[in-house]
């Protein structure tokens, strides 16, 4: 057992957790944030997926023991119910969130995209959310969503 | 129940119009409570240890070395579990289970995965490492797995008789156009994101689970029977599910290791099936072959369909994939005869995969229409006009509303089907590629079953509608909003969908392409009883400005009652509730299903084309679905936006069933090898075609008021074939062993390397 | 997962210290090295890796970087991502075959965590090495046996292979790096030394738990890329779905084409191979050849002139060969 500290949604937060527990159980079932989603355990997936020190990853593949002193953001951390990130906001109108479980990985994916390509082509959508599988909504609705973000962002600058 | 006649609503502000979810900002945040999501105090994990065999006994099971590890609470196996029981036969939508054997029940093991014991500890990786240490020995039995099914031993001994009219053989021995081939379709695993899971709370005897469930109300019913308790002291919840297709319609075995693991301890225990489990023990499509044999005049005209099917099934639980479904009144025909056959392996058992029966069968059905059409030399969307029956000709009912030459002439138009040339191999794209096109006609069942639905009005200026159905993932919480705020006027965010708890009033499973098809009638009468309810109760209420007024000489519009006619004067319903001082108005609806009613006036069918492109770079021997175009009938759809979402992630669910899904088993282990997400490949974001979805707007009233039918599972339907037609017209190669390998195609001509 | 011991250490020296006390660098392994964990921790998971000391090294500083040396090779540190070795300036200038390669492997969450001695160093995909229910897996177990032949091989190896096991080396960077003649620097016990690449990975042969040249104690410090003349480059990568999958076929190629000839050409296959496969056999085909279709089958005929394959996996023999001729194609084009 070892007591780890890291700073999670922009609050300092300090668990004791064996050097080997995954992220995802931390943030699951320690923490209680259940947003973040397994899917297969294995990086195959991407329904895990967190920024860890601003860089996506699976959480499903980061020990514990990797994250002290990190900086971990998750679906939590990215907007609220009642207030929407403009990711989230373009999921909800353009259909890109179906049965829900793909989603909060998906748009942790899209933030991660979208810092690298602010306005990315199709093909760097499809590579950059690779990833990410989503078995519902058959990907069209989701690239719709991060054109439409992407659109969003670059009105508002 | 009275047979509903019901109303035909042709207008309506809400019903119809694209809606975004309802649900959508609790998914978009990661807030929504999907069953593994729930957390108690005391909450303690079980990991299952899984047979390594998949035939024989056990032998011995040694934990002790497993119960002394850090954090184990217990280890059980079929010795101590305590006592849990089969189910009696199911009746209507209750009893219903796939895999009937309960867990643990004895030590015979049938299938490879089947659960042997089960490790409970305080984390999840305790769990795991004690089930690791639990030390199995088994006496070997010989299995079989194999998937050749056709001409081998089924379990009746021969085939059975599933439709037939004519005389199928005579007509085909003398037909002067002949087709007969042999289509295989292999396991597949449904493969939803979210693992199944089950968070079992038991206290003071009674048990609240938290389950991945497509029907809550009847996985209820199957688990108390299972544990040997009362329904009433079973409550299941999913509030959210991270979709199923089909796999998780009923109970399978870990709800019950994790319920009676929570009774033995008397605390709360979480389950979640691991990955590779999901290829073992909670159903799968099952191996399928079918020999179709067609026959036509010159013409065109039909003349005969033989189509006979053998699936596989487990050991012990007959599972028929039905996948002649669809044979008997999808064409004009007079001599048809479809027979199916079940061939027991040593599999988990088998369960429905979106579109049962209809996804499959319609792969070989089309697939051989295909063929026909190249041998008659006429186009084949002109075989499949040709051949449009004027009923249903394996019943002899009026189909209810069928458009399938319109969905067939509409796709055509929007694909451009006019200019290609069906020469093979002879069209290419602008960068050079082989293009190859392809049609297949589809068809799905449209029914509704048994629901109850509560609508109430509350004080506070909502309504809230309850139903025992649940939302898969489809946008069900966003549809029964529409119908209920169609029918008071209240906007979507002033109504509170309560469902995925089995002590609401029953309601459809999420199934079948009929939850909301069901929920529709009921929903309208509950809500049009609490109007009546509201009414009345403004003709009543001292200080309303309704009292004594008649009933008959008011409305309930946009969420105010008024004089009928009358824009002024209204009061919000909430000021009459609070002036009355009566915390709520409600209303129940229940209608009666059509499912399995023999005496049906209609046939029932949602109807559909699928045009399909690929291209083809024989220099890579790559192959890319680059197009789709779908035009569904399908009634009215209650929510396009969502009902779109459904066709497009079935189109692309079809892309990995033509060309990358299959579960592949170790026949000497028994065993399927590769089950894991990055071993068994479904469709990622780059092999998703652009896809163009139509719905044909004809509201079927003969169903439901609203003309509703369902289209989870029709998107799925014929795309396979569309896809392997393409292949055939880029390639000349004509795969019937799905899915379509790159090692299928090496051999296509213009590859001069081999 | 069995217990361990973990340490964080902040020098190479400490490192290797510690990692001296395992008896083999290879499969059973009692101290491993753990930088972006994406393979380790998988297989740990899956108790195919059971080490009982793990060194957290990525706090070692100065091993993150991509430095220019002053005679124009590319020195890679050990722990520099995937995602930011394809990124590297550098890289995309005189190396693009690399940034294709890694860009074709895994998926963005894989390639931030991923690092270049973790990828030098990926393990199998092989399904039986990934699972203890099959005994038989002479990479896991030595002298148990190989469950791969005579079971489910699809995507097993072609060249390379041997009695004992026919598992495919899984990484992309790596074929990158067989044409790109990296240079693997290793600190270890009796101090520090360079391993060409070529001479990294061993063949499966009787020992296919033996897979590379590193020893107790042995640490991966960094990667130099020797300064190349300008030339063209490619990396394709053949695969059941359009992404995120392992290869069934890639082929990097290195190459110059001089007065109407192939000159300085270097050919590696993924996917095909139990070790990244370098191809001197078509690489001595084309060399000094003017390209064309029958140069460029003449050469991957010979380069695959060895392939044994099973049942399920013919096919990359004529897919392989494919692969080959249409990157020289392209390669040559460009």
């Amino acid at each position: 057992m070892s007591t780890i500290t890291f700073t999670l949604n922009n609050s300092q937060v300090t668990v004791d957790a064996p050097p080997m527990t995954r992220l995802l159980d931390l943030l699951r079932e320690h923490l209680h944030l259940t947003g973040t989603k397994e899917g297969c355990g294995e990086g195959e997936c991407g329904s895990c997926s967190v920024l860890l020190n601003g860089e996506l990853v699976n959480s499903c593949l980061v020990p514990t023991l990797q994250v002290q002193g990190a900086t971990v953001t998750t679906i939590e951390g990215l907007g609220e119910h009642t207030h929407l990130h403009p990711i989230q906001q373009c999921f909800l109108e353009e259909g890109g969130a179906q049965c829900g479980i793909c989603t909060p990985g998906m748009i942790l994916a899209t933030h991660h995209l979208l810092e690298k390509h602010p306005a990315p082509t199709l093909d760097e959508i499809r590579e950059g959310l690779s990833g990410n599988l989503c078995r519902c909504t058959g990907y069209m609705r989701i690239f719709e969503a991060v054109q439409q973000t992407a659109k969003l962002a670059e009105a508002g600058k | 129940m009275e047979q509903q006649t019901p109303q035909p609503i042709t207008e309506s502000k809400i019903v119809g119009v694209p809606t975004p979810r309802i649900d959508g900002p609790l998914k978009t945040t990661g807030t929504a409570m999907y069953s593994s999501d729930h957390h108690f105090p005391g909450l303690v994990y079980a990991w299952p240890v899984t047979a390594t065999i998949a035939s024989g006994t056990i032998s011995g099971i040694d934990s002790s070395s497993a119960e002394k590890m850090p954090g184990v609470l217990a280890i059980y196996t079929h010795k101590n579990i305590g006592p849990l029981y089969r189910t009696p036969p199911s009746a209507g939508f209750s009893m219903i289970l796939d895999e009937r054997r309960p867990p643990l029940e004895d030590e015979i093991v049938r299938y490879y995965g089947q659960y042997v014991a089960v490790a409970i500890a305080h984390t999840v990786e305790q769990a795991r490492a004690a089930a690791e240490a639990v030390k199995v020995t088994y006496n070997k039995t010989p299995h079989d797995t194999s998937d050749k099914l056709l001409d081998t031993p089924t379990i009746a001994g021969k085939l059975k008789e599933v439709t037939k009219r004519g005389d199928t053989a005579a007509a085909l021995a003398g037909a002067a156009y002949k087709h007969d081939a042999v289509y295989s379709t292999p396991t597949e695993t449904h493969n939803p994101i979210e693992l199944h899971a089950s968070v079992a709370v038991y206290k003071d005897g009674k048990f609240t689970l938290y389950e991945t469930s497509q029907a809550v109300v009847n996985h209820r019913d199957v688990m108390a029977a299972m544990l040997g308790v009362p329904p009433e002291n079973v409550q299941v919840i999913t509030r959210f599910l991270g979709s199923g297709f089909g796999g998780k319609l009923w109970p399978w075995p870990h709800a019950l290791l994790a319920a009676a693991s929570a009774r033995n301890l008397n605390r709360p225990v979480k389950l979640v099936v691991g990955r590779s489990m999901m290829f073992q023990s909670v159903g799968h499509r099952p191996a399928i072959d079918q020999r179709v044999q067609l026959a036509a005049d010159k013409s065109g005209k039909l003349l005969a369909i033989q189509h006979d099917y053998v699936n596989h099934t487990s050991m012990l639980d007959d599972y028929d994939e039905g996948c002649a479904e669809s044979t008997g009144f999808m064409y004009s025909c007079p001599n048809v005869l479809a027979t199916s056959g079940l061939v027991r392996r040593n599999v988990g058992t088998p369960t429905s995969m979106r579109g049962p029966g209809a996804v499959p069968g319609l792969y070989a059905l089309e697939s051989a229409m295909d063929e026909l059409a190249t041998k008659l030399n006429i186009d084949p969307v002109q075989l499949r006009l040709l051949n449009e029956p004027e009923k249903d000709e394996s019943t002899g009912q009026p189909f209810s509303s069928r458009h399938l030459k319109e969905c067939l002439t509409v796709g055509a138009e929007k694909f451009g089907w006019a200019k290609r040339n069906p020469a093979v191999g002879s069209m290419k794209d602008a960068e050079g590629r082989t293009l190859g096109w392809g049609v297949a006609a589809c068809t799905w069942i449209a029914t509704r079953t048994d629901a109850e639905v509560n609508v109430e009005l509350r004080q506070d200026g909502a309504a809230r509608v309850a139903c025992g159905t649940q939302d898969i993932g489809t946008g069900t919480y966003t549809a029964v909003a529409q119908m209920v705020a169609h029918e008071t006027g209240l906007p979507l965010q002033r109504i509170d969908v309560v469902i995925g708890d089995s002590g609401l009033p029953p309601g459809p499973i999420s199934g079948g392409s009929w939850a909301t098809a069901s929920v529709v009638p009921a929903a309208l009468q509950a809500a049009q009883q609490a109007r009546k309810q509201l009414l009345s109760l403004s003709t009543k209420t001292d200080g309303c400005p309704f009292k004594d007024k008649s009933v008959d000489e008011l409305e309930f519009v946009d969420g105010v009652v008024r004089i009928k006619g009358q824009s002024s004067g209204g009061v919000p319903f909430a000021e009459i509730l609070k002036t009355a001082n009566v915390r709520s108005v409600s209303g129940t609806g229940k209608s009666t299903g059509l499912f399995g009613d023999p005496n049906q006036k209609f046939s029932f069918h949602s109807f559909g084309a699928q045009f399909a492109e690929v291209t083809w770079q024989p220099e890579i021997a790559r192959l890319h679905v680059s197009r789709v175009v779908t035009v569904i009938d399908a009634g009215r759809m209650i929510n396009p936006r969502a009902a779109r979402n459904q066709i497009e992630g079935a189109v692309v669910m079809g892309v990995g069933m033509a060309m990358l899904e299959a579960t592949e088993y170790d026949h000497r282990s028994g065993g399927p090898i590769n089950a894991s997400l990055a071993d068994y490949i479904v469709a990622v974001n780059a092999d998703c075609p652009n896809i163009d979805v139509t719905f044909l707007d004809y509201p079927d009233f003969n169903l439901n008021p609203l003309g509703a039918r369902g289209v989870g599972e029709i998107g799925l339907a014929g795309i396979a074939a569309a896809i392997t037609n393409a292949v055939h017209h880029a390639t000349g190669i004509r795969v019937r062993n799905l899915p379509v390998r790159i090692e299928d195609l090496l051999v296509a001509p213009g590859n001069k390397t081999s | 997962m069995i217990d361990f011991e973990l340490t964080r250490v902040g020098t190479p020296d400490a490192a290797v210290q510690i990692a001296a006390a395992t008896p083999t660098a290879q499969q059973g392994a009692t101290v491993r090295f753990i930088a972006g964990g994406t393979n380790l921790i998988d297989y740990m998971k899956l108790d195919v890796e059971t080490p009982q000391h793990l060194v957290d090294i990525n706090r070692i500083p100065d091993l993150a970087k991509v430095e220019k040396q002053p005679d124009g090779s590319l020195k890679i540190g050990a722990l520099v991502r995937n995602s930011d070795l394809a990124q590297a300036p550098e890289v995309l200038a005189e190396y693009p075959v690399l940034s294709q390669a890694l860009l074709s492997g895994a998926s963005a969450q894989l390639r931030n965590k991923a690092t270049t001695s973790g990828n030098l160093l990926q393990r199998t995909r092989c399904p039986y090495f990934r699972d203890l229910a099959y005994a038989e897996c002479n990479k896991r177990t030595p002298g148990s046996g190989c469950a791969a032949i005579g079971g489910y091989h699809r995507n097993h190896a072609i060249l390379g292979v041997s009695d004992q096991c026919i598992a495919t080396h899984a990484s992309d960077m790596d074929v990158a790096l067989m044409v790109l003649d990296a240079v693997i620097h290793v600190q270890g016990i009796k101090g520090n030394r360079t391993i060409p690449i070529g001479e990294f990975y061993k063949l499966p042969g009787t020992t296919p738990h033996i897979e590379n040249a590193l020893e107790p104690g042995d640490l991966i410090t960094h990667v130099t890329l020797p300064a190349l003349p300008e030339t063209k480059q490619i990396y394709l990568k053949l695969r059941d779905r359009a992404s995120y999958e392992f290869a069934l076929a890639s082929a990097a190629i290195v190459m110059q084409v001089q007065g109407g000839r192939l000159r300085h050409v270097r050919v590696a296959m993924g996917g095909v191979g139990t070790r990244p496969w370098r191809m001197p056999e078509a690489e001595h085909a084309l060399e000094g050849q003017a390209p064309g279709e029958g140069v460029f089958r003449a050469a991957a005929d010979a380069a695959l002139k060895t392939a044994r394959p099973h049942t399920d996996n013919a096919f990359k023999i004529p897919l392989a060969k494919l692969c080959m001729i249409r990157a020289l194609t392209t390669v040559t084009n460009a």
